[in-house]
């Protein structure tokens, strides 16, 4: 078993690191065939006035007139040790322009995520212990909340208590007022699969035998919920861990722009209208890095946790 | 971000306002409220300016022609020369110049006791170092010069004594003065000039000798300007001598155009930047001022290229200018405050004539130059000849958004005579590729200081930009061209521009569609004094906050 699990981790672990060191080279690919580039499209705004050689040769200063192959290996050499260059357009380092929107997509992520989880938590315990009619109501709240965009949310929470209640200002969003609304407005879409895999769990544990015992001995159906069936019922959603950090990733765009905060949403927005290579890549990477990562700890984890999970020793011949 | 026939900011107003009823029993929204006191000045205060992104970074020489970069720039940098909406040119910096010898060589007396915010002296070597870097650039360290500073004549520049400055010219540079007061042309400490450009993306090394420094700033969330107790050189033409009113100045990114106008809107911030036109009517009603200051330049309109199907012929061309119907794009896409084009200039410039005779909207006249040329009818409603229907490819200018909604009822006009339009909405990535490509009609709109810019661009003489594909080809305008270029002074000069947009429009290289205005400002009714210069940035150095 020991061997196993060592060559096991090794494996994964190796597979992670190119998985991210590809989503750094496509990256790169995509970019370049767009047509144009950063410098190019941003000096040839017809305001500059600057002519078609003076651009080539401010161009040439980037290096972005070398051949694409020549381009890639310089920026795979500088990935590989370490340093993620300047941004195209604000010629900032990269680390800082990241390391400045970081803290605020963590805090929006993360009180997202417990926002999430406890609407989801809530609707799936209404969704099964209210009476049928409400209970049927409470069902369709996770589709309702899938098709509602998440930019009417994040509007309508703006309007109605940054400008007519007055609980927190749109020019300060990185108060813990505006966070929180950020976070409701990120936590709805993201909530709802969540529930609705919380619901199925509940449906099938309640009908299983050892619930049908624990019922015959007179226990609570809130005693039932809390002691017996959210920990098998939760199993499959932890699952599905990865998929909502995807969604918070993504989600955040949106969020961030209504809401005026400064986060990793926001700076990928602008690499990709302004075509900033360097930055995109560390992005795509950082969040490769997480993604890989989340999916490594669950994978190398599980089969230490679950003795359900065996792994495969393979015999030598 | 939403489109224009769809007023989301109103839609979510009812939404959240029934929502809102629902919750409270009352809750009246902010309104505006008028300025109290007697219009008298008043010292302090902090003013909260929404913008919808600072993207580029701050490398001045990438940036501080940018719409929003530029807004920034423009408090915390003075200028040589002040120019003002109707591009009438002031002393600033320079306090006099003497233009010599055939206007080839300029000498400039600048004020004394001006000192950049690091303590260091706005004296002649500073000027000397700041004129080279506008005129040459430093490729080899990624700055470039700026645009439209006349490079290809300048030889160079001399600090004569500590306060006198002499720049000389290879031939006639009769806009040199203008260029000064332009928006790219801003004064920087020396220090910040030879600084690398990594170092000079951080906003805090850019060290100018403006009514405002930098105090705090955070990429791409807010940046806090503070005033400068002793600035005391602002340009006379403002009628304000001393340091600013306002305290701070706050920048602050909010993308969101309805968020913007609404934070303005219900008080918790003072000046929003780029609202929809649609809402500038009903935010006035409210009390609020709304900025709409024209720039300098040429207008928004199509550069035709004469040199490709359909627009190689003269009735087509025309028949495009008689038939866009540019009242219709003002009522449709804008509001009181856009006016239709009387020429390709701008309508603030001092050489702009009116010859919106030449391209007024007669689509009856459209038609019969384009029967009498050979095109019929065809069976689809579009004009053929020689089996060749009548189309063309247009895309909207992407640094332009409205334009669009306009080209969009462009098309819908041309079609009326039967000129099929094939819209390709491309962004700014792909417009360049567009603009390669040299389409029968490439939309543009670009500002300048100085009439001089328009000999730079109509044909390929001296590199010219040779928007139509003329080449040399058309003497008149050659000639033309070289006498706006050459000419040593005012009168003549201006009429010879004015004998130019005769003839690009009876010609129909040029198809003017309306003067653009590129900056909005929504204003609460408390902040007063806001100016606005030529290029239509307003200048808070006069603003103050009634209380």
């Amino acid at each position: 078993m020991k061997p196993a699990y060592q060559r096991y981790a090794l494996t994964r672990t190796a597979q992670a690191a190119v998985v991210v060191l590809l989503a750094y080279v496509l990256t790169f690919l995509v970019t370049s065939v767009l047509p144009g580039d950063a410098v190019t499209n941003a000096l040839r705004d017809p305001q500059n006035g600057l002519s078609e050689q003076e651009i080539q040769r401010i161009v040439a200063f980037y290096g972005l007139d070398k051949p694409v192959l020549v381009q890639l290996g310089l920026s795979l050499g500088r990935f590989l040790t370490g340093e993620l260059g300047f941004s195209l357009q604000s010629d900032l380092p990269v680390s800082r322009l990241i390391g400045d929107a970081l803290p605020s997509t963590l805090t929006l992520a993360g009180s997202a995520l417990v926002i999430a989880v406890v609407f989801a938590v809530a609707i799936a315990y209404g969704a099964h212990h209210l009476p049928g009619k409400w209970s049927g109501a409470v069902r369709s709240i996770p589709s309702f909340f899938l098709s509602v965009p998440n930019f009417v949310i994040g509007l309508v929470l703006i309007e109605l208590f940054a400008f007519r209640l007055h609980s927190f200002t749109t020019t300060d969003p990185n108060s813990p007022a505006a966070t929180l609304f950020a976070a409701v407005t990120l936590a709805i879409p993201v909530s709802a699969p969540l529930a609705e895999v919380l619901i199925a769990g509940l449906d099938h544990e309640s009908r299983q035998d050892y619930a049908q015992v624990a019922r015959s001995r007179g226990i609570t159906e809130a005693g039932l919920f809390v002691k017996h069936l959210v920990k098998p019922s939760a199993l499959p959603s932890v699952a599905m861990v990865a998929l909502i950090v995807g969604e918070l990733l993504g989600g955040s765009v949106i969020t961030e722009t209504i809401f005026g905060r400064d986060g990793i949403g926001t700076v990928v927005q602008k690499a990709v209208t302004g075509e900033d290579q360097p930055v995109l890549q560390a992005v795509v990477s950082l969040s490769a890095v997480v993604f890989v990562a989340v999916n490594l700890i669950a994978d190398l984890v599980s089969p230490l946790v679950d003795p359900r999970v065996k792994l495969r020793e393979t015999v030598d011949a | 971000m939403s489109s224009a026939l769809w007023p989301r900011r109103a839609f979510l107003a009812t939404v959240s306002a029934a929502t809102a009823s629902v919750l409270l029993t009352a809750c009246g929204g902010a309104t505006a409220t008028g300025p109290s006191g007697d219009g008298t000045p008043v010292d302090g205060g902090n003013l909260t300016f929404l913008i919808q992104g600072y993207d580029t970074g701050w490398v001045s020489s990438k940036t501080s022609i940018s719409s929003y970069e530029g807004n920034l720039w423009g408090q915390i940098t003075d200028k040589l020369v002040y120019v003002d909406e109707k591009g009438k040119l002031s002393p600033w910096i320079a306090e006099s110049w003497e233009e010599l010898n055939g206007a080839k060589e300029f000498v400039l007396h600048l004020k004394k006791g001006v000192t950049f915010s690091d303590g260091s002296p706005l004296d002649a070597a500073a000027v000397v170092a700041n004129l080279n870097a506008w005129a040459k650039g430093d490729p080899s360290r990624g700055v470039s010069k700026v645009g439209l500073f006349p490079s290809t004549n300048f030889l160079k520049a001399e600090a004569k004594d500590a306060g006198t400055v002499r720049v000389t010219f290879s031939s006639p540079a009769l806009g040199f003065i203008a260029t000064l007061g332009y928006h790219g042309c801003i004064l920087l400490s020396p220090k910040t000039l030879a600084l690398p450009v990594e170092q000079q993306a951080d906003l805090k090394q850019e060290i100018g000798s403006g009514p405002f420094v930098v105090k705090s700033w955070k990429q791409g969330d807010s940046y806090v300007l503070e005033k400068r107790k002793d600035y005391n050189w602002g340009p006379a033409a403002l009628g304000h001598t001393g340091p600013a009113r306002l305290d701070t100045i706050t920048y602050k990114v909010i993308k969101d155009t309805s968020v913007r106008t609404s934070t303005v809107a219900s008080g918790q911030a003072e000046v929003a930047f780029n609202v929809e036109p649609q809402e500038i009517d009903s935010l006035k009603a409210q009390g609020f001022t709304v900025g709409t200051p024209r720039y300098l330049g040429f207008t928004d309109g199509f550069q035709v290229n004469t040199g490709t199907f359909p627009t190689n012929e003269l009735s087509v061309r025309q028949a495009i200018q008689h038939g866009i119907d540019r009242e219709e794009i003002l009522k449709t896409v804008y509001t009181g405050d856009w006016t239709a084009a009387t020429t390709f200039l701008q309508g603030n410039v001092p050489e702009a004539g009116d010859y919106s005779g030449l391209f007024k909207f007669d689509p009856e006249a459209a038609k019969k130059l384009l029967e009498d040329d050979g095109w019929k009818t065809g069976a689809d409603g579009y004009r053929v000849k020689d089996g060749k229907t009548l189309e063309l490819t247009l895309s909207p200018n992407p640094y332009v958004p409205s334009t669009k909604a306009e080209d969009e009822l462009i098309s819908q006009q041309l079609k009326n005579i039967g000129i099929k339009v094939n819209l390709k909405v491309v962004d700014v990535a792909g417009y360049a590729a567009v603009q390669a490509s040299h389409p029968p009609l490439y939309q543009t709109s670009r500002s300048f200081v100085d009439v001089g810019t328009v000999a730079g661009v109509l044909t390929s003489q001296n590199n010219g930009e040779d928007w139509f594909r003329l080449g040399t080809s058309d003497k008149k305008l050659n000639e033309l061209s070289t006498a706006v270029a050459t000419a040593s002074d005012r009168d003549t000069r201006k009429k010879v521009a004015g004998e130019i947009q005769q003839h690009v429009l009876e010609q129909g290289y040029f198809i003017p569609l309306n003067q653009l205005v590129q900056r909005l400002y929504l204003i609460s009714p408390k902040v007063q004094g806001v100016q606005y210069n030529g290029l239509a940035y307003a200048n808070f150095y006069t603003a103050w906050i009634a209380k």
